[in-house]
């Protein structure tokens, strides 16, 4: 095993939990557009107060991801911002406007027209940005863009991208955060012992979860038809992280069912991560099929080996931190000190 | 494709200028914010308290908008100029990576400073903004390590154009490398200084003569006054670096066309390309010599010793040296008008002229702070990688990007308004209603 597979495997740890925690992150966003119309102030509160200390964090980590990516595989990358020109500018407009509205609205204190203005945006762009990464995967998964193997673009920059593959990833990673977001927010309003909103949000993961279980067969289906270098991937090495995602899915709308919330959102985090997960196995050696290897896209050992050490460091520091943010923001409700 | 080129520049420049005045106060507000809160905590007077306490709420929505133009920038390199990250990711990635984890710190701490001043205690609560002090630096340093390398590249061998060694360490620490971080973070905290002080200053001329609005514009005012001097040693520095790495950037800088000994320095002027000469200037004898050599009689390359292909764009770079050169000048005679009247009285001046040349003085700071961006990066061009790669080689052959680039200046426009907006009502909640957290 190489360095360049070290880095592979922070890449994908990094993708996993910017699947998780910005997925659930942007999933508040989408519950707020998706309810616009009915939602009450005390809605938007939970999802503003769980969001708040949270988010500037969680959007790190698809930064990070960019930052290896083009730090190990440059020319890799030089040939993804091509072939994704589109979608990645599209989601570039939902981050800016996700972060931006979320910050003004926090801080618009007093002025409701404005507050409004920016809760729309917020919404809207929370929906945006996870559709286009989401199509952005699902464009390199199917296998279909058209790349050499040194990174040259041949296809189409406005259309190339497009496939009912990278269509149907688009809608499933908007509802794995819908799906996330119900989670944490029915945790969120347990720890406030708001029981009304406790059964808002359950019945909206129960639902979502339902939904979500459906789509996610259907997924299969969809990579079986469109994706065949990734199904392949998927017999051989991905399988367990299918079975892992189902089971875990499975487990969160039982203890969700059953009252037993941190076990639920355990599950439901597990699920989407172990999907992640599973794309990266599946895909490996690959960075885009069918022609962009690891290691063709690779930078010299020298420096990869700079990264992995400076990664290891990088780790110790900001993995200490985050646990600490955690604690202080989301610790469990039973335990004393916490609101 | 020279379409692609031009859009593609002006939306790296207009994206680039847009984020860098956030990302100085990303870097210089954190360092106000621990001043405050250190004051209260010696003093436990809870003005000081308060003043941390409504900065941070202001921090908070600069911090944002600077995370996500940032976040902009980060996907434009690979998106505008994929030969160039593509070819160079291996050599000048790795400052790269190291930002990510400075960023992670400093947005976990900004998510631990400002929710957490009912969670925590006073001293620990003070304590967790120095991660965001200390990673906003380090950021600052990582990213300008990059920019550097492209102006004075090393540590990389190509054959056929394809980078086949690299050493990231050695390209990190090029000879650009120390000049233009200290340069970049010493203006962060100028940019910093002067904005607050501006800011306040202009309430007081309206007539809040608050012990809050008093001790706000003072510490905004300190800390551009103090780094104002220091930002002349550190561009006299640049000055030296710049005559050693890339002469041709000295030369459209100073309007110089001929290679001369003894060269004179030039105050304003217009250099002509055509005629080869910089007209309306005023020179002093012999001075450029010795501000880039250390003698008098130094030998200065001029534009014409250089290949025209090679060449910047000598008008822009003059005129934006001039205008970053200018602007610093007036900030360090408002910082000597500041010292010596508080020699003296013991006291800030506090006048109406003073007030407003401080007000005049936040876009004076921004003013310098752009402009020193123009003449670096224009002053690099025809090259993305000087000597190595042309910016036109570097470019997308992707479709649409003057309309992307209206499209980004609306969105930004939007950004911009945004912000004051949200600033202007900060600003309005009374200093005594100050209570809730963030």
């Amino acid at each position: 095993m190489g360095p360049e597979h070290l880095i592979l495997f922070v890449i994908l740890a990094a993708l996993t939990l910017y699947a998780i925690f910005g997925g659930a992150d942007f999933g508040g966003g989408i519950w707020e557009f998706n309810t616009a119309f009915h939602s009450s102030d005390k809605e938007r509160h939970l999802i503003q107060a769980a969001i708040g200390p949270v988010w500037e964090a969680n959007h790190v980590w698809l930064l990070f991801v960019l930052m290896l990516m083009t730090n190990a595989f440059p020319s890799a990358w030089a040939a993804i911002s091509q072939a994704l020109f589109v979608p990645l500018l599209l989601a570039l407009v939902g981050i800016v406007f996700r972060g931006a509205a979320f910050a003004f609205r926090a801080y618009a204190v007093g002025a409701v027209s404005q507050q409004r203005l920016w809760g729309t945006v917020f919404a809207l762009a929370s929906t945006m940005a996870p559709f286009f990464l989401g199509a952005s995967v699902g464009a390199i998964a199917s296998g279909r863009l058209e790349l050499t193997a040194d990174g040259r673009f041949t296809g189409d920059f406005l259309v190339g991208w497009i496939s009912p593959l990278s269509i149907f990833t688009a809608f499933f990673a908007v509802g794995m955060s819908a799906y996330l977001a119900a989670f944490f927010l029915t945790r969120e309003a347990m720890q406030i012992d708001d029981d009304e909103l406790r059964d808002v949000w359950r019945q909206r993961s129960l639902a979502t979860g339902m939904w979500m279980g459906i789509l996610a067969l259907v997924g299969l289906v969809f990579v079986g038809l469109e994706a065949p270098s990734l199904r392949e991937g998927f017999f051989t090495r991905g399988w367990p992280m299918v079975g892992i995602s189902a089971l875990a899915g499975v487990v969160s709308l039982i203890a969700m069912w059953r009252g037993k919330v941190d076990i639920a959102v355990i599950g439901a985090a597990t699920t989407v991560g172990a999907v992640t997960c599973g794309w990266g196995l599946s895909q490996f050696p690959f960075i885009v099929p069918p022609s962009i290897t690891e290691d063709l896209a690779k930078a010299p050992a020298n420096v990869l080996w700079w990264m992995v050490g400076s990664t290891a460091v990088g780790i110790s520091i900001v993995a200490p931190s985050i646990a600490y943010l955690l604690l202080l923001f989301k610790r469990s409700s039973r335990e004393p000190g916490s609101k | 494709m020279l379409e692609n080129l031009f859009y593609a520049r002006m939306q790296m420049a207009f994206t680039l200028g847009f984020h860098i005045v956030f990302a100085c106060l990303g870097v210089g507000l954190p360092v106000l914010l621990l001043f405050a809160e250190w004051r209260f905590l010696r003093t436990q007077d809870e003005l000081w308290r308060t003043l941390a306490r409504r900065w941070s709420k202001a921090f908070a929505v600069l911090f944002a908008v600077g995370a996500v133009s940032g976040t902009v920038l980060s996907f434009e390199l690979g998106l505008l100029w994929p030969e160039f990250m593509g070819r160079f990711g291996a050599v000048i990635g790795l400052p790269f990576t190291l930002e990510g984890f400075a960023f992670f710190i400093e947005a976990i701490f900004a998510g631990i400073y400002l929710y957490g001043w009912d969670k925590l205690s006073p001293r620990v609560h003070w304590l967790s903004g120095f991660p965001i002090a200390v990673a906003g630096f380090a950021s600052a340093w990582f990213v300008v390590t990059a920019n550097a390398w492209m102006n004075v590249p090393q540590g990389f061998r190509l054959e056929d154009g394809q980078v086949v060694e690299a050493d990231p360490i050695a390209a990190m620490l090029n000879p650009a490398t120390a000049m233009q971080t200290t340069h970049m973070i010493v203006a962060a905290y100028m940019v910093t200084g002067f904005l607050v002080a501006a800011f306040y200053a202009a309430l007081r001329l309206r007539g809040d003569n608050s012990l809050y609005n008093r001790r706000a514009m003072s510490l905004g005012l300190w800390l551009g006054v103090f780094f104002t001097p220091v930002q002349f040693v550190v561009g006299d520095w640049a000055a030296h670096v710049v005559a050693q790495s890339q002469p041709i950037k000295l030369a459209a800088m100073e309007g110089q066309f001929e290679t001369v000994r003894g060269a004179p320095l030039r105050i304003g002027g217009i250099p002509n390309e055509s005629t080869g000469q910089t007209h309306y200037a005023i020179e002093i004898p012999r001075l450029l010599s010795w501000l880039a050599y250390g003698d008098l009689e130094a030998e200065v390359k001029g534009l014409n010793s250089f290949p025209k292909e090679n060449r910047p764009p000598v008008l822009v770079v003059h005129l934006a040296f001039q205008a970053m050169v200018g602007a610093g000048t007036l900030l360090l005679a408002l910082s000597a008008w500041t010292v010596g009247v508080w020699l003296r009285h013991r006291r800030l001046p506090s006048g109406r002229p003073f007030l407003i040349s401080l007000i005049v003085s936040g876009p004076l700071v921004v003013l310098a702070l752009e402009a020193g961006w123009v003449v670096t990066e224009v002053g690099r061009q025809p090259w993305i990688v000087q000597g190595v790669m042309r910016t036109k080689e570097a470019v997308t052959r992707a479709p649409g990007i003057g309309g992307i680039f209206a499209v980004t200046m609306a969105i930004y426009v939007i950004l911009a308004l945004g912000t004051i907006a949200v600033l202007q009502l900060l600003a309005r909640v009374p200093v005594e209603a100050e209570t809730d957290g963030a």
